[in-house]
C-alpha cells in the first residue's frame, strides 16, 4: 500500500470525526476533531488497525491566542495521520484519556498534563513524571507565559514509606537513583517475595533538563547542538531527525553526498550504541569478561568516527543543509579495515551469546514478550522486533539516503532476552554490510548547501531509527529566527512499559538483565512511572489498575 | 614464646594477613589481564585495607551494636584461627590435633555465618537479601565441599590434617580422585563467592549484599577475613589434593596453579542466579561428590 | 556439555598486551580532525560576528576596543565552549580552525579558561585600555 492509500484509508475512517482536515505534507494528514469525539475516533482507528500511537505533542498558542492544541501522532509505515484537539486555556482545559485502549498512551497524556496543564480525565495514573514532587501546582512549564520565578519549589510531605520497607509480607527492593547497576540515576521500586518480583514501579525525571522548551530560545543553528546532546549514544540521530524536519520546512534540498554521510555516520553509531549496550548488558548478567571484551572492541567504531567526524561522542557531523566533513580515500580505507574487523568481532559475540551455556541460562526464556504483548505496549525498535513486530523507520519510511542505500529488515520470534541479543546483533551485520554500501559508492557533489536564518512558517514531522527505536519529531515554525514547538518522543518511552509489565513473575535477580534487554537510556526519556502491586505473579490489567488506584488512599 | 610469634607473626596471623592480600592481588591481576587489562599494582589491596581502616564507619541506625560491631572481629578472627592448623605456605600447621578438619571447615563456614548475621543485622533491604543469598548457598555448597575434603581424608584414614597431609605427600590425590579435585575447586569458589557463585555479592543487584552497609574498619575486618580464607581455601585444596607439603616455594607454585585455573572460570562464566547456583549443587555437585566417596568405599572394601 | 564460548578468548587475551592505554604516561594518537582549542587568525578576520552569533554556548565574543579603526579583540570560554565546530562552519573567511594538538584544557582556576585572540598591536591596545580590571561583558548576540 502506498503511502497516498495509506492516507485515504486513515481519511475515510476518521470521516464521522472530522471537523477539518488538511494534507500539509505529501505523507502526513492533519485531522481537526472535536475534544468529545477523541475516544471514537482513537477507537475507530485501533479497530481498523491502522497504526500505532506514536506520540501526543502538546501545543501552547499562547495568551493572545487563547488557545491550546493536543495531538495525537498515529504512524503507518510512512504515513503519519495527527488528530487535532483544540482545547481552550483559561479554566480547565479537559480531554478525555486513550489510555485504556492503548496502555502507552498513558506516560504522553502524564506529559501532556504535567507540562501543559491538560486535565486528562480518567487517565490510570495523573502523578508527575518528569517535573519533582516540590513542583508548585498550577504552573505548567510548556506555556507560552511560563516565568522560571513562578516555579519555587513548595514543601509538601511526602508520601508515607512502608515501615522497614515491607508492604504486607514483601519487601520493596529500590533501586536507584543511585545503584551501581545504573549507569544513569532512574528510580524503581520492586516488591519481592523473597526473589520472585510481585510488582514494579519506576520514577524517572532526574536528569530531565527542560530542552523542549530550552529550543524555544535558541536559534535553528543553535539548536542542532543543543539536541545533540539529549544523548551521548543516540546523538546523531537527534541531529538527523532535527535536521531533516527543519529542511523540510525550509524547501532545503541537501545534496545526495551529504545524506550518504549522515546514513554513514548513523550506522556507525548503531555499532557503537549496541556494542556499548552488549557490554552493559553482560556487566549485568554478571559476564564481566563480554563487558569488557566489547567495550575494547567499541574502541574501534570510536576511533574511526573520530577519524571521520572529529569526536567520538557527539559528532557533530550535520549541518543545516548538509554536513561538515567529508569522506576522503584515506577515510574509506581506514573504514573498510575497522568494519572487517568489526564484523568479524560482532559475529564472535553473536556466537558466544547465542551458544555459551551459563550466559543462556540467565536469557533464554526470560522476558518473554508475544507479539500482541508487543503491540499492546507499544514497543518500539529492536525490542519490538525481537518479538516479530516489523517496525523500522528505515524501511516502512525510508529517510535521507535509505532510499538509495536499504536496509534488510532483523525479525526474532522468540520475544526473551536471547532473542534481544541476537536481534541487535544481527542488526549490526546488516549495518556493516549497508556502511560498506555507502563508502563504496558515495554520490560525487557537494557538502552542503546554503541555509536561511529564517525558516518558513508551518509543521512537520520528522522519524528516525535511533539504535532503540524510533525517534519522532514534531517541529513548528513561525517563521523566525527560533524555533515555535519541538516535540521530541524518544524510543525508550515506549519500551519501559514493556520491560516492567515482563519483570512481574520473575525473579529479582533478573531484573537488570530485563532492564537492559530494552536498553533503556535514561537521557533520551526521563518520564515515566508505572504502578503495578500484585498479591502474587499475577498481571493487572489497565481496568484492574485503575479501580486499584480508586481503592487505595 | 615461640607460640606466640607463631601465633601472631608467622607463619599465622599478620602473615597470614599479608599473604592473602598477595593471592587477592594475584587473583585480581590474573582476572584483568583475561580480560585485556592492566589490572592493579601489588600493594592495591595493603592501599585499599589502610584506605579503609582511615575511613569514618557509619553504624547504620536500629542495628544491635554489639552485633555490628562485633562480628567483623568474630569473621577475621575465625578465618585466622582456621589459618593455624592448615600448612599455609607449605609449612607444617602451627598447631595439630586429632579431628581437627572438621574445626577448620566450621571455622571457614563461620566466617560466612559471620556475613549472613551482619546481613541481616543491617535492617538493609540490599543487605538482608544478600544475607539470604549467602546463608542460602551456605547450605548449597558445604555438603559437597566437605565431601571432597573427606575423600582424601578417608584415603589416609584420618581426621588430623597432619597426617592427612603426610598421606598425601605420597599419594598424589588429584589423580586418585579427580572427581573430588573438581568438587573441591568447585565448592573452594563457592565458598569464597568468586563468580559464577557471587550472586550473593551481586553488584548489579543488590549492591554489595550483605555487606553494604558496612564501611571502614568494619568493611576492613570483612575483607580481610575474606582473603585470609582465600589463603587457607587454596592451601587446604592444594595440600590435599596436589601432593601435600614438600618444599615451600613448590607448594606456593601449586597453590598460585590453582588460583590461576580459579580465575580463569571466574573470568569466562557468567554470575548464576542464586536459584541456578543452588540447583548446580544439589544437584550435580552433591551427586558427583556421593560418587567419589560410593568410590573410594568400594576400593577400600576390596 | 557446557559450552563456554568466550574461553579461547581470554586465554589469547592473556598472552597479549593489555589493550589499555596507560595515560598520562602514553599518549594517545589524536586524529587530524581532532576538535580541540580553537585556532584563530586574526589577519583574516574582520569582525563578522557570525562566529559569535551561532555559536550555542556564548563562548565567543568580539569586544571592540575602537569602532571606527576596526580594532577588536576575540574573547573565547574555553570552558563554555562545546567544541561543536559550527563557528568553523559558519565563518566565511576561514579564520578559525580547532586544534588536534591542544586538548588537555583542565586548569585550576578559572582565569585560565578565558583566552583573547587578535591581531598582535590589538591585543596590547586591549591589555592596555583594560588593565587590572576585567571589562564588561559585550556578548554580542
Amino acid at each position: 500500500m502506498t503511502t497516498e492509500t495509506l492516507l485515504q484509508e486513515a481519511g475515510r475512517i476518521l470521516a464521522p470525526f472530522t471537523q477539518s482536515s488538511a494534507a500539509p505534507e505529501s505523507n502526513r494528514l492533519d485531522v481537526v476533531i472535536a475534544a468529545d469525539s477523541l475516544t471514537g475516533a482513537t477507537a475507530a482507528l485501533q479497530a481498523e488497525g491502522w497504526g500505532y500511537l506514536s506520540a501526543i505533542t502538546g501545543l501552547d498558542a499562547g495568551p493572545e491566542a487563547g488557545f491550546m492544541e493536543a495531538m495525537y501522532h498515529f504512524c503507518n509505515r510512512a504515513a503519519v495521520a495527527s488528530l487535532r484537539v483544540r482545547l481552550p486555556r483559561d479554566g480547565q482545559p479537559e480531554i478525555a484519556t486513550i489510555a485504556d485502549q492503548i496502555p502507552v498512551a498513558s506516560f504522553y497524556e502524564r506529559e501532556l498534563s504535567e507540562m501543559l496543564g491538560v486535565h486528562v480525565i480518567g487517565t490510570p495514573d495523573p502523578s508527575h513524571l518528569f517535573l519533582p514532587d516540590d513542583w508548585p501546582d498550577g504552573v505548567f512549564p510548556n506555556r507560552k507565559d511560563f516565568n522560571l520565578e513562578q516555579a519555587a519549589p513548595v514543601q509538601r510531605e511526602a508520601p508515607p514509606v512502608p515501615e522497614q520497607g515491607r508492604v504486607g509480607n514483601k519487601f520493596i527492593v529500590p533501586i536507584g537513583p543511585q545503584h551501581p547497576a545504573l549507569k544513569e540515576p532512574g528510580h524503581f521500586e520492586f516488591a519481592v517475595d523473597g526473589e520472585i518480583i510481585t510488582g514494579a514501579r519506576m520514577r524517572l525525571g532526574y536528569v530531565h533538563r527542560g530542552i523542549e522548551k530550552a529550543t524555544e530560545q535558541r536559534s535553528w543553528v543553535q539548536n542542532l547542538y543543543l539536541l545533540e546532546r539529549i544523548c551521548g549514544i543516540c546523538s546523531h540521530t537527534h541531529t538527523s531527525a532535527y535536521a531533516q524536519g527543519v529542511e523540510k520546512l525550509a524547501q532545503v534540498e541537501v545534496p545526495p553526498r551529504a545524506l550518504a554521510i549522515r546514513a554513514l555516520v548513523a550506522e556507525l553509531e548503531r555499532i557503537h550504541s549496541h556494542l556499548l549496550w552488549l557490554g552493559v548488558a553482560a556487566h549485568e548478567a554478571g559476564f564481566d569478561t563480554l563487558f569488557m571484551a566489547s567495550w575494547r572492541d567499541r574502541e574501534t567504531v570510536m576511533n574511526l568516527l573520530e577519524g571521520l567526524t572529529g569526536n567520538r561522542v557527539n559528532y557533530s557531523i550535520s549541518v543545516l543543509g548538509g554536513v561538515k566533513q567529508d569522506v576522503g580515500p584515506e577515510q574509506v580505507r581506514s573504514i573498510h579495515k575497522s568494519v572487517g574487523f568489526l564484523e568479524e568481532r560482532i559475529r564472535y559475540y553473536l556466537n558466544v551469546v547465542s551458544t555459551d551455556t551459563l550466559f543462556l541460562q540467565r536469557t533464554r526464556g526470560i522476558g518473554a514478550m508475544t507479539a500482541e504483548a508487543a503491540i499492546r505496549y507499544g514497543a518500539l525498535g529492536p525490542t519490538a522486533r525481537a518479538s516479530s513486530i516489523p517496525r523500522d523507520v528505515r524501511i516502512d519510511a525510508p529517510y535521507g539516503a535509505y532510499a538509495h542505500f536499504p536496509v534488510s529488515l532483523t525479525l526474532d520470534s522468540r520475544g526473551d532476552l536471547e532473542a534481544k541479543f541476537a536481534v541487535r546483533l544481527k542488526e549490526l551485520l546488516v549495518s556493516c554490510f549497508t556502511i560498506r554500501a555507502i563508502v563504496d559508492n558515495l554520490p560525487p557533489g557537494e557538502l552542503s548547501v546554503r541555509f536561511p536564518r529564517r525558516v518558513p512558517a508551518g509543521e512537520t514531522v520528522s522519524r528516525v531509527e535511533a539504535p532503540r527505536g524510533e525517534a519522532f519529531y514534531f517541529i513548528k515554525s513561525a517563521g523566525g529566527e527560533t524555533p515555535e514547538r519541538i516535540k521530541i518522543r524518544t524510543p525508550s518511552l515506549c519500551n519501559w512499559t514493556s520491560a516492567l509489565n515482563e519483570a512481574i513473575g520473575h525473579q529479582l535477580a533478573d531484573i537488570p538483565m530485563l532492564i537492559a534487554g530494552m536498553d533503556p537510556c535514561f537521557s533520551c526519556n526521563d518520564r515515566l512511572i508505572t504502578i503495578r502491586r500484585g498479591d502474587t505473579a499475577h498481571t493487572y490489567t489497565w481496568q484492574q489498575m485503575r479501580a486499584w488506584r480508586e481503592v487505595r488512599p | 614464646m615461640t607460640a606466640l610469634v607463631a601465633l601472631l607473626f608467622f607463619p599465622a596471623g599478620l602473615s597470614l594477613i599479608l599473604g592473602g592480600m598477595f593471592y587477592e592481588w594475584a587473583d585480581r591481576k590474573l582476572v584483568a589481564r583475561f580480560q585485556s587489562r592492566v589490572g592493579p599494582r601489588w600493594f592495591q589491596p595493603l592501599a585499599d585495607a589502610i584506605k579503609l581502616l582511615s575511613k569514618e564507619e557509619i553504624e547504620p541506625l536500629g542495628v544491635n551494636r554489639l552485633l555490628f560491631w562485633g562480628l567483623p572481629v568474630l569473621a577475621l578472627a575465625g578465618a585466622l584461627t582456621a589459618g593455624l592448623y592448615v600448612p599455609v605456605f607449605g609449612l607444617p600447621p602451627v598447631h595439630s590435633f586429632a579431628g581437627d578438619l572438621i574445626v577448620v571447615l566450621y571455622l571457614l563456614s563461620l566466617l560466612t555465618l559471620c556475613i549472613g548475621l551482619a546481613g541481616w543485622n543491617a535492617e538493609s533491604r540490599f543487605s538482608i537479601v544478600g544475607a539470604t543469598r549467602t546463608l542460602t548457598q551456605l547450605f548449597a555448597y558445604e555438603a559437597p565441599f566437605m565431601l571432597a575434603l573427606l575423600g582424601p581424608a578417608m584415603a589416609a584414614g584420618s581426621w588430623q590434617i597432619g597426617e592427612i597431609v603426610a598421606y598425601t605427600e605420597q599419594h598424589w590425590m588429584i589423580v586418585l580422585q579427580p572427581i573430588g579435585f573438581f568438587i573441591a575447586i568447585i565448592g573452594l569458589m563457592g565458598k569464597l563467592e568468586l563468580p559464577p557463585f557471587d550472586a550473593p555479592e551481586a553488584e548489579t543487584e543488590i549492591v554489595a549484599g550483605a555487606l553494604t552497609e558496612y564501611s571502614g574498619r568494619g568493611l576492613a575486618l570483612f575483607h580481610l577475613g575474606k582473603s585470609v580464607e582465600l589463603v587457607v581455601g587454596l592451601s587446604l585444596v592444594t595440600a590435599f589434593y596436589l601432593g601435600g607439603l614438600g618444599n615451600p616455594i613448590l607448594f606456593l607454585l601449586k597453590t598460585l596453579g590453582l588460583l590461576f585455573i580459579m580465575s580463569i572460570m571466574q573470568a569466562v562464566l557468567t554470575r548464576l542466579r542464586i536459584d541456578q547456583t543452588v540447583g548446580v549443587w544439589w544437584r550435580m555437585g552433591a551427586l558427583l561428590a556421593l560418587l567419589q566417596i560410593l568410590a573410594l568405599v568400594y576400593v577400600a572394601a576390596r | 556439555m557446557v559450552k563456554i564460548g568466550s574461553l579461547f578468548d581470554a586465554l589469547a587475551s592473556f598472552f597479549r598486551k593489555p589493550t589499555t592505554e596507560m595515560y598520562p604516561f602514553e599518549r594517545p594518537e589524536v586524529a587530524a580532525r581532532f576538535r580541540g582549542k580553537l585556532v584563530y587568525d586574526p589577519a583574516k578576520c574582520v569582525g563578522c560576528n557570525l562566529c559569535c552569533k551561532d555559536c550555542p554556548s556564548d563562548a565567543l565574543e568580539i569586544i571592540t576596543i575602537d569602532k571606527a579603526a576596526k580594532r577588536f579583540v576575540v574573547r573565547y570560554h574555553i570552558d563554555r565552549c562545546t567544541y561543536c565546530g559550527q563557528c568553523v562552519q559558519s565563518c566565511r573567511f576561514k579564520c578559525i580552525g580547532m586544534s588536534n594538538a591542544e586538548w588537555e584544557l583542565a586548569a585550576l582556576n578559572k582565569e585560565a579558561f578565558e583566552v583573547y585572540y587578535g591581531r598582535e598591536d590589538d591585543l596590547a591596545a586591549f591589555m592596555a585600555k583594560f588593565s587590572g580590571s576585567r571589562p564588561a561583558d559585550t556578548v554580542q548576540d
